[in-house]
């Protein structure tokens, strides 16, 4: 079953004045607990894909579903409430909410949803435990290394199950060996929670785990392939 | 969560923070010693002109306050008086005899009005007795003895025990004259009392004015102003053939000078507030844009707007909820040693103060109501001066504020 259905997706920036076309009539579907990456080029329309996936921008033209869920008919409103409650986002900075700790940002989102304490609490803590911050719990994200706050951010991510992750160059700013536990975090979390992980990327260590790789160039796929890993 | 993050943003930046506490703590203390000095100045005025001249209550024959004319005497004025004082809420009871007239002395003369009274009665509602600075108050057994203002025992060139004449125009329409004898001078700080009031013994004035007995003027001091009404409405039941009137009426002036008080400490609190909400925008305008990128992260994982919106409300709200109590204390240990000590103003303003019936010195006093409309008013500035940036912040497109550095 395809968690998301893209059809004819186009996108073009600044229409009126100097039009840049990020996407060019992009088709796409994913199924449930792929573990995918996009990879392409810087400009050829990697973020800007995420982005109308993500339901944070809309595209100039064509689909996008998401289980069936077609992100167009759904207000600005209603996308932000989609977007808490179905998709898992993980940023290349990480971003974390600088006043609340490690644990506090986990539980951020299952927080915004409203789910009881005692559920927030277990699943965070299950989950920090999972990615090896299990002693860092308490600790702000200034106090944490770069890999750290991208493991919270994995949790933040995953903790309220969502339909699927999208993460935006989640280890550009990581060392190997950082970069290296992050992947099998999330790997092994593709595999027991059954998650659909969809990455931007053009870090070649990513690209070697993926399962799927999608090629873009020049807001096109140019290729697609599935690999046996 | 809100709260908490709320809470936590705003010592993310400490100094500015401060900044706009301090801010806001000044500006409520401000308010309130403002508050506090003019509700001083108030009750100054208000008090005195109660105390040395109105009254809370005063009955009248029905004609006397067209002319003051003084043959428009209360009949069985003292009978009339025993019913009064007999009555509840009343706390005292003067009964007066009034002339108008001419004082001269050898050096010159100046219009008056004597007020004939049982000097034990006077004093227990003007309490001019208090004032004296020579002298004694109407003393007992001292024929036409007069208990004169200091200013216009100066103005006559008269000191104790100078002789005066005192020329006024009595029952019958004549003209008369009277020698009395300075035995007393009293200091009130209201130039227009001092200048223009003495004090005789009613008996001594009612034989000049031929008439034993008579009296123009009852004034009734309650127990509290806010009994002048009803106090009043019972009296016009009970003597339906007199004139019975409260302080409001008989005065004006004061309801105005309350009301003008009363109108500049709003508007001085309206300024201030105005001053502080351009300094919450501006503050809470640097916040927000300094975290385009964290909110537009927020809106991404969906936190939606109104919550957003509530966040940077409950930010600007806690900076009020930190300032404003600090100020208020501030400003209470202020009012409250000033409530007891005084705040000496003769070195400034006291003659001016004087000629407006004041005291150099002022009390000055917040009635508890003024915390409660002053917190009201830097709450709603805060939440004012939070609108702007709030709105800022969910007008945010999350996708451009992620791309922002």
């Amino acid at each position: 079953m395809n968690v998301l259905d893209i059809t004819g997706v186009t996108k073009v920036y600044n229409p009126d004045t100097v039009p840049v076309h990020a996407l060019r009539g992009v088709d796409l579907e994913v199924s449930a607990g792929e573990f995918t990456a996009i990879v392409g080029p810087s400009g050829s329309g990697k973020t800007t894909l995420l982005n109308l996936i993500g339901g944070l921008d809309r595209p100039t033209a064509g689909q996008i579903r998401i289980n069936g869920i077609d992100l167009a008919t759904l207000s600005a409103n209603k996308l932000i409430d989609f977007r808490r409650d179905h998709i898992g986002f993980v940023f290349q900075s990480y971003n974390l909410i600088p006043v609340l700790t490690a644990r506090e940002n986990a539980e951020f989102v299952m927080l915004l949803q409203k789910r009881p304490r005692a559920e927030r609490e277990a699943r965070v803590t299950q989950l920090l435990r999972e990615v090896g911050l299990e002693d860092r719990m308490d600790y702000r994200p200034t106090q944490l290394s770069g890999g750290q706050q991208q493991r919270v951010a994995v949790v933040r991510a995953l903790a309220p199950r969502p339909r699927f992750i999208l993460a935006d160059e989640p280890t550009a700013n990581l060392d190997s060996v950082s970069t290296a536990n992050l992947l099998d975090i999330m790997a092994r979390l593709n595999r027991e929670e059954g998650v659909t992980f969809l990455f931007s990327t053009h870090d070649q260590r990513v690209i070697d785990r993926a399962r799927r790789v999608v090629r873009l160039e020049d807001g096109q796929i140019v290729s697609d392939e599935v690999f046996d890993r | 969560m809100l709260l908490k993050i709320a809470w936590r943003n705003i010592w993310r930046s400490p100094v500015r923070s401060w900044v706009v506490i301090v801010a806001i703590a000044l500006g409520v203390w401000a308010v309130i010693f403002l508050m506090g000095f003019s509700t001083g100045m108030a009750n100054s005025y208000v008090d005195s002109a109660i105390r040395l001249e109105v009254g809370h209550l005063q009955v009248h024959h029905p004609e006397y306050l067209t002319d003051r004319e003084v043959q428009f005497v209360l009949p069985q004025a003292d009978s009339v008086a025993n019913l009064i004082a007999a009555g509840p809420g009343v706390q005292a009871v003067s009964v007066r005899t009034l002339v108008g007239g001419m004082l001269s002395s050898a050096r010159g003369s100046h219009g008056l009005r004597v007020r004939g009274v049982d000097p034990a009665e006077e004093a227990a509602l003007s309490q001019l007795d208090r004032k004296l600075v020579e002298g004694a108050y109407l003393p007992e057994g001292r024929r036409n003895a007069l208990y004169l203002g200091k200013k216009l025992a100066d103005r006559l060139g008269v000191r104790l025990r100078s002789r005066v004449v005192l020329t006024f125009q009595d029952l019958e329409g004549n003209i008369t004259s009277a020698a009395f004898r300075v035995a007393g001078l009293f200091d009130v700080e209201n130039n227009g009392f001092e200048e223009g009031t003495a004090l005789a013994r009613r008996e001594d004035l009612n034989r000049v004015l031929g008439r034993p007995g008579a009296a123009h003027e009852i004034a009734v001091m309650l127990e509290d102003a806010a009994l002048a009404d009803t106090v009043a409405t019972r009296l016009r039941n009970r003597l339906p053939g007199l004139d019975v009137q409260t302080y409001m009426q008989l005065s004006p002036e004061i309801r105005l000078f309350e009301s003008q008080i009363s109108a500049s400490v709003y508007i001085i609190m309206a300024i201030v507030m105005l001053g502080l909400v351009f300094g919450i925008v501006n503050t809470m305008l640097m916040a927000v844009l300094e975290r385009v990128r964290e909110l537009g992260m927020l809106m991404a994982i969906g936190m939606n707007r109104p919550r957003v919106f509530g966040m940077i409300v409950l930010e600007t709200l806690l900076l009020g909820l930190v300032g404003a109590p600090l100020g208020m204390a501030l400003g209470a240990g202020m009012i409250r040693w000033y409530g007891r000590h005084g705040l000496d103003l003769s070195a400034y303003a006291g003659e001016g103060l004087s000629e407006f019936g004041m005291s150099a010195v002022i009390f000055p006093d917040v009635y508890p109501g003024m915390y409660v409309e002053l917190a009201a008013a830097v709450l709603i500035t805060a939440v004012l001066g939070s609108l702007y940036p709030a709105w800022k912040a969910v007008r945010l497109r999350p996708v451009e504020a992620l791309r922002k550095l």
